[in-house]
């Protein structure tokens, strides 16, 4: 198999020394720094919505998650080039201007490369821990500090019979 | 608190769950002082943390591990096979609370299932009749409900579906347990308040943990020298090939030896196996205790898979206790469902954040946001059943190294086609279960990262077959004592940690005749 950075980061090759490729499109000139690069949020907050469509999450939880992959991705410089090579792809192929069903499948088509599994792995464990999320979704968050449910709905189902509890 | 000399010969037991912290508190009431090594901190109730990635990095065992074989975990979280955790109390401050017991027939599953192939069933050496006053034992100091005279707990929204479903396909055994946390008040703690955070600690107290109860009771005595932060590296032994010491770093870095009498182990399978093979020595050189080369092989993990269904109305299956629904009618053995053996279903509810990383892991896109839009309206279980033991299914040491410069554990599975077969067959169960109740749309979750890990250190009749004898006693070293699910010499489709504790229980009046007579 031939060696790549990207199928290093897949995890398909291990211990290899490879050079980052030259970033196509937007030419970066200076310190690279993911997170204090605000011009890449919009397509970023798209990406997530595509990926997770929640009609009705605000898109501020959205701009959140985004926030969280973009500190994410200055932990190693593997992930910075990793982030910044994947959006300069995404703006390469006109990714902001495409429709939901050519973004999605533009999705699809990337679904294996270590830029699209960065964001959606981080994605996953922010944008369903975001409180407005919790929310919406109807779930309550803590419940110790409230008495847990024992005197707030644990059992307030109504539209089946109450079965009961014990062995026959 | 007695600190017990390093240079004292004790009875060293390693790890402080549901085996270790039962052995510590059962060996002290009986006056034998111990010393426990725990390689987590020691937390108190309110430190816990009603948030579910917050405790999973507060509790979880995230030293590293690594994974090979075709199950799918090895995919999906290839650094972490098992969801442990790092704490006093071990994973008993994670469980959920199902206790049943074995059944007969599972301590005999080679004479009751016959030769399957690729399987390497053995007949425990112990029987059900065998372990009836341990489990009376156990059910009483977990305080599980329905027996003994405890009073069951509430049915709760989940288990409001579940019954429901059961009882329109046409099942006839199931209830709210039985169920380790106190429905009402009960050996000096309190009764449930349905607060929804079993695996994150339970910071009410009311469930069962060695950490609220066996641990604190071992302490009280005065003989229990409890030390946190205290990671076992190796086991060492004498000329004689006994053990002589155990050593540990401590929470400050420092490489520690206590000498020891007596050494239990009671890491969890995957630790305890891991540490034996560490143990290697001239005297050992497969590792310690291995002359059979069984360490480490013969790792089970329970078939496992979840089934989460959504409904047109409101559940809020998050609300109350997490695992009280059990429904015991496919726990039976008859081949002609497809598979020999059984497997419980039980109810399930996860938080959106660990349900958005475990309902289909590594899904996404509009499908599966659409499933996490029904939330509220869904309802949940686990399944849960025996696997088959096999060979390679096994612990070995890794090319990987942890904090310490240890190799770490390889957890290495692949599913036997007799839990494929049981695991296809209880989906489909679970399916019409919850179409009885009009559910709108279910699906298969995936097994998670283990947290039932047996095995490893089987009990066996025969030297040749396992690793320790009836007693959970190394077969190779007379003062070796395996007291966690790494003997179970197969896996039955109980939630382990009852027998656990049982066995505990039992292990620990042999020792403690054993040490009292001077034999050990």
């Amino acid at each position: 198999m031939r060696v790549t950075r990207r199928s290093v980061l897949m995890g398909t090759a291990s211990a290899a020394v490879v050079g980052a490729s030259v970033l196509p499109g937007q030419v970066t000139a200076g310190i690279i720094k993911v997170s204090a690069n605000s011009a890449d949020k919009p397509m970023l907050v798209r990406m997530v919505q595509v990926v997770y469509p929640h009609a009705q999450f605000p898109v501020g939880c959205y701009e959140r998650t985004a926030d969280a992959i973009m500190a994410a991705a200055d932990q190693s410089a593997a992930d910075a080039v990793t982030f910044t090579s994947g959006m300069a792809d995404l703006r390469n192929v006109g990714f902001e201007d495409m429709d939901d069903a050519a973004a999605l499948a533009h999705m699809e088509s990337i679904a294996d490369t270590p830029f699209f599994q960065m964001v959606r792995g981080k994605t996953v464990v922010t944008l369903y821990n975001d409180h407005e999320v919790w929310g919406i979704l109807g779930y309550e968050g803590a419940s110790f500090d409230q008495g847990g449910y024992i005197n707030r709905g644990f059992n307030d189902l109504d539209w089946l019979p109450d079965p009961r509890v014990d062995y026959l | 608190m007695n600190a017990i000399a390093q240079d004292e010969a004790a009875v060293v037991i390693i790890g402080s769950g549901a085996g270790g912290g039962t052995m510590a508190y059962e060996l002290t009431k009986a006056g034998i002082p111990v010393v426990v090594l725990e390689a987590g901190q020691h937390f108190a109730l309110r430190d816990w943390v009603n948030d579910e990635w917050e405790a999973f990095g507060q509790m979880a065992w995230l030293d590293a591990r690594t994974t090979s074989g075709s199950w799918r975990v090895s995919r999906d979280f290839p650094g972490l096979p098992a969801w442990l955790v790092k704490a006093v109390g071990g994973t008993t401050t994670h469980w959920a609370g199902a206790t049943p017991r074995f059944l007969d027939y599972e301590f005999k599953a080679a004479s009751t299932y016959g030769d399957i192939e690729g399987a390497t069933l053995l007949d425990w050496p112990i029987s059900l009749d065998d372990m009836a006053p341990y489990y009376d034992a156990a059910e009483k100091a977990m305080g599980s409900t329905h027996v003994h005279g405890r009073p069951p707990l509430p049915a709760n929204n989940n288990y409001k579906v579940f019954a429901n479903g059961a009882e329109r396909v046409g099942y006839t055994e199931y209830a709210t347990g039985p169920y380790g946390t106190n429905a009402e008040p009960y050996d000096g703690r309190p009764g449930s308040i349905q607060d929804g955070f079993n695996f994150q600690g339970d910071k009410h107290g009311s469930k069962w943990s060695t950490l609220v109860r066996e641990i604190p009771r071992a302490v009280q005595t005065g003989l229990c020298d409890l030390r946190p932060q205290s990671h076992v590296v190796n086991i060492s032994h004498d000329a004689e090939g006994r053990a002589n010491a155990v050593i540990y770093v401590d929470g400050e870095g420092n490489l520690q030896s206590q000498a020891a009498r007596v050494v239990c182990v009671a890491g969890n399978s995957i630790e305890t196996a891991r540490l034996l093979l560490l143990s290697d020595s001239a005297m050992f050189p497969n590792g310690l205790a291995n002359s059979s080369d069984q360490v480490g092989r013969n790792y089970m993990r329970h078939l496992t898979g979840s089934m989460y269904a959504w409904f047109d109305k409101p559940v809020n299956f998050h609300r109350g206790e997490t695992m009280a629904g059990i429904i015991k009618d496919e726990v039976y053995n008859n081949p002609d469902r497809g598979f020999v053996g059984g497997y419980y279903m039980e109810t399930l509810a996860l938080g959106p954040a660990f349900m958005a990383a475990f309902l289909e892991p590594g899904g996404w896109g509009p499908d599966f946001a659409n499933m996490m839009d029904h939330y509220q309206n869904m309802a949940g279980m686990w399944i849960v059943g025996e696997d088959m033991p096999q060979s390679t299914n096994r612990i070995t040491l890794s090319e990987t190294t942890d904090q310490h410069g240890m190799p770490v554990a390889n957890v290495h599975f692949d599913d036997h086609p007799n839990d494929v077969a049981m695991r296809d067959y209880a989906y489909e169960k679970a399916e019409a279960l919850y179409a009885s109740v009009g559910a709108i749309g279910t699906h298969r979750t995936p097994p998670y990262p283990s947290t039932h890990n047996l095995g490893t250190c089987r009990m066996s009749e025969r030297p040749e077959d396992g690793v320790v004898n009836k007693w959970g006693q190394a077969h190779d070293v007379a003062n070796l004592f395996i007291s966690d699910g790494a003997v179970m010499t197969t896996g039955a489709a109980a939630n382990p940690t009852l027998t656990i504790v049982a066995l505990a229980i039992r292990q620990a009046e042999y020792l403690a005749g054993e040490l009292k007579s001077g034999t050990l």
